[in-house]
């Protein structure tokens, strides 16, 4: 596969404040990378980097293999953005906003811009200082995808989208990706990454701390635990076993955590006499808080 | 079943400090207080300047008895048109009485200023960016958000006011060198009270209006009152149409207020403090009452579509900035066709006093000033480079706004590169001057053509005034590339200001002539005459291309904000 993305030890600092520090990622054409993390992570300094918005303290960044720094123009053709916080021009309506930015782009399909208003429900005869959060949000979506961009930097998208409308933004999203695009895609919610992402990283005080497939992070989560038993629970027995954590007796009730696999668990829950017994599959945003704290994430 | 809510333990709480409820973050009044910190060391600043270079500038010019004689019978004699823009001449053989004419109602203007600026935007705009919202969320009504507000700006004026008088005693003290010179405590405090008085009345309208039509609307109506009071007061003894709406303005009912020159009129104060505090009430109630945010802006005609400018960078700028530039090009315009139409009035009430007559030809070499472009010179151009400067202090802004506001990102992710955004941008801004010219031009060829003078040379010279204004934009355009630009529109209007004060003080308090050459508006010529000055010309147009293309540089250079 290629890489559409792809930094090299890239670090910023905002004079003495950490931006990011030595983030390595590569981004494969075809995939949605989420990027994950609390506020103040680093995530749109990433974003504002691989734009030439922001130049590099060190380290370098890659967008369809051209240097971030050496042709913006050319890299910014090839990709649609959406900013984390924007505003637009007050005095123009949302139609005319569009109309600019494809202007801006050579010109767009203007069927295609009107089936993506269409689709996000915008009414685009109204001035921009008119629109709720929702239906701003909505503006900077279609003109981020309005010109089928091969690459999708996304910056906290779904802020103030209702359900129904996220709905229709994934949907896109997944057309986007079948047409051959590519998606970059920044959040703190972490159940939006789960839900759309195919390989997340996840970067934290400005470092990356794991980078890994969606999947593959859940397959490594713990399971939460509950036991219960007829007399007192045997806590001690599950002590002895490995990845067994957070051990905690409430009555005939014993709880933990369980890091890895689960079957000796389940072996010595039927051996002791276990009369109910209850696991539950972790989301990411669990695994996420139980792997850097609970301190480290700020989600929704 | 029932709820029984727990009470959890919590530490101890934080008291909030005697000092901080005042100034800090204590409470709404402190926090205004202090955003309006800066604002108040500026405008306090300002008037204390101005009036000890004033008090200065007095004495040093007029330090004999037979000087202040000639300065007497010099405004004795000046028409009742050309005195439109200052005080009634009372005792302006003293200092006080000198100032008090000359430059008292620019005092009040200046204050006047500050307060629409504050009052109109400390609740309006507050809210509008959403973040009144948190502090109304408060345990405390809006009410009293208002008039925590409200409290701190009178705070704050109160402050300048009281620097104002000291300073005013005190460089009259200092400065003055013949007896009757030193202006006592009574008419320090008592000019203080009038300039206090005419900012607050003045930012009242403003503060009333806000709830309803927003801050930009709201700052909009009180400027034209202040303002549009000031000049029919002013020029209500040689505009006969003009006497009765003089009758309604508060500068009119102040007139005989001079407390400068020793003449008190204390009670003509109290029909403005009921009407500043009327309005300060009606801007409280509605705050209370009316929807958090909501306003209903003033309707104005839309912009023509075609006018928006959608198709590109340069038109996008242009067309954004048209409405503010068709707005400065109208004042000017305004300000120009008054001042030509007076032109003639003028030149006849000259010709009735030869002695009057001789003397302006010796004091204005080089031109007539009965003519209408000569008496344009006199009275419009200077004033013309300031307002065409802090037009272009605005344009700038706006310019920058892409930047500050965050659209910048958007459109540098599209295929249009740093340099050329700026460039076209800045192109925009020099049509929008452009335009604001043409506006100016037009109200200049209808003032002197109503007065009957040449038409041609005046208009040909108005083109100065857009030129200066590139030059100023120029200069915000290189800081804004360089270094930030949320700072270009405001280091754009400090120099302009700099610029003017430099120009009108430094002749006056005889500063070296290398410092009266620091100012570009210096070297302009008397272009409203013909005379044209190809260095100056030269040196504006460098400004204006070289500062563009610095701040394209630039801007390919730096981090976007």
């Amino acid at each position: 596969m290629t890489a559409v993305i792809r930094t090299d030890k890239l670090t910023k600092f905002y004079g003495s404040h950490r931006g990011i520090v030595e983030v390595d990622v590569d981004v494969q054409k075809g995939e949605v990378f989420g990027f994950l993390g609390p506020n103040g992570a680093g995530k749109t300094t990433t974003i504002r980097l691989l734009l030439d918005l922001i130049r590099p303290t060190s380290g370098k960044a890659f967008v369809f293999d051209i240097e971030s720094s050496a042709d913006p123009a050319a890299i910014h053709r090839r990709l649609g953005y959406l900013p984390g916080e924007f505003a637009l021009y007050d005095r123009l309506t949302g139609g005319q906003t569009l109309e600019y930015f494809g202007n801006l782009r050579g010109g767009v399909d203007r069927a295609y811009q009107a089936r993506l208003i269409e689709r996000f429900d915008l009414d685009p005869s109204r001035r921009f200082r008119e629109y709720s959060k929702g239906n701003k949000q909505k503006v900077g979506l279609v003109a981020a995808l309005q010109h089928k961009p091969e690459l999708l930097l996304l910056d906290e998208p779904t802020a103030g989208l209702d359900p129904l409308v996220q709905q229709t933004f994934f949907s896109l999203l997944r057309e986007a990706v079948a047409d051959g695009g590519t998606v970059f895609l920044s959040s703190h919610i972490l159940s939006e990454v789960e839900r759309s992402c195919d390989r997340v990283a996840i970067i934290r005080e400005g470092r990356l701390v794991r980078v890994d497939r969606v999947d593959a992070l859940r397959d490594l989560a713990h399971h939460q635990v509950e036991l219960r038993f007829s007399g007192e629970p045997p806590a001690d027995e599950f002590k002895k076993l490995a990845g067994v954590s957070d051990i905690e007796v409430e009555d005939h009730l014993l709880r933990l955590r369980v890091f890895g696999p689960i079957t000796p668990v389940v072996q010595a829950a039927a051996r002791l006499g276990v009369t109910d017994f209850l696991s539950r599959e972790p989301s990411l945003e669990e695994t996420f808080l139980a792997q850097y704290g609970r301190e480290a994430a700020e989600v929704k | 079943m029932a709820v029984e809510a727990s009470r959890r333990p919590i530490g101890q709480i934080a008291t909030v400090s005697l000092w901080s409820r005042f100034y800090g973050f204590g409470s709404v009044y402190a926090k205004t207080i202090r955003d309006s910190r800066l604002a108040f060391i500026i405008v306090a600043g300002l008037l204390g300047g101005i009036m000890l270079a004033g008090c200065m500038a007095f004495g040093t010019a007029y330090s004999t008895p037979a000087s202040r004689l000639d300065l007497q019978n010099v405004i004795d004699n000046i028409p009742p048109v050309l005195k439109g823009l200052y005080n009634n001449p009372v005792h302006v053989e003293t200092l006080g009485g000198s100032l008090s004419w000359k430059y008292g109602p620019f005092f009040g203007l200046i204050a006047g200023l500050w307060s629409i600026t504050a009052l109109s935007g400390t609740l309006a705009s507050e809210a509008r960016r959403g973040s009144l919202d948190m502090v109304a969320a408060a345990p405390f009504g809006k009410r009293r958000i208002a008039v925590e507000k409200l409290a701190a700006h009178l705070t704050g004026m109160i402050g300048a006011m009281a620097f104002l008088a000291i300073l005013t005693w005190a460089g009259s003290a200092a400065f003055g060198t013949l007896p009757g010179d030193a202006v006592p405590i009574q008419g320090a405090v008592g000019f203080a009270v009038w300039v206090g008085l005419i900012g607050l009345v003045s930012g009242s309208v403003a503060w009333a209006l806000a709830p309803f039509v927003g801050r930009a609307s709201a700052a909009g109506v009180a400027g034209a009152v202040m303002f549009g009071g000031y000049v029919v007061s002013g020029y209500q003894e040689s505009i006969p149409a003009l006497r009765l709406p003089a009758d309604l303005t508060w500068f009119h009912w102040t007139a005989g207020d001079l407390p400068l020159a020793g003449q008190y009129d204390w009670l003509s104060l109290v029909p403005v403090a009921l009407i500043a505090a009327a309005l300060f009430a009606v801007g409280v109630v509605a705050f209370d009452r009316r929807d958090l945010g909501s306003s209903s802006a003033i309707p104005v005609p839309a912009m023509p579509g075609a006018l928006l400018g959608v198709r590109g960078p340069t038109g996008r700028s242009f067309g954004e900035r048209l409405p503010m530039a068709l707005a400065w090009g109208i004042g000017l315009a305004l300000y120009a066709a008054l001042i030509g139409a007076s032109s003639r009035s003028f030149a006849d009430e000259l010709a009735k006093s030869p002695d009057t007559a001789r003397l302006f030809a010796s004091l204005f070499k080089g031109y007539d000033i009965t003519t209408g472009g000569g008496f344009l010179q006199l009275l419009f151009a200077y004033m013309g480079y300031l307002i065409a400067g802090l037009a272009a202090a605005t344009l700038v802004s706006g310019w920058a706004s892409d930047e500050n506001g965050r659209r910048l990102e958007l459109l540098l992710a599209s295929p249009l590169g740093r340099a050329r955004w700026a460039i076209s941008g800045g192109i925009g801004v020099f049509g929008a001057i452009a335009v604001m010219t043409v506006v100016a031009m037009l109200g200049v060829a209808i003032g002197v053509a109503s007065a009957g003078s040449d038409v041609a040379t005046p208009v040909a010279g108005t083109l100065i005034l857009g030129l200066y204004a590139a030059a100023a934009a120029g200069v915000g355009f290189a800081v804004g590339g360089l270094f930030r630009n949320t700072v270009a529109g405001e280091v754009t209007a400090v120099l302009v200001i700099a610029t003017f004060l430099v120009d009108f003080l430094a002749p006056a308090l005889n500063l070296p002539d290398w410092v009266h050459q620091l100012a570009l508006s210096s070297h302009l010529g008397q272009t409203m005459v013909g005379n044209w000055d190809p260095a100056g010309i030269a040196a504006c147009a460098v400004l204006a291309v070289g500062g563009l293309l610095l701040g394209a540089w630039g801007m390919t250079r730096r981090d976007v904000d």
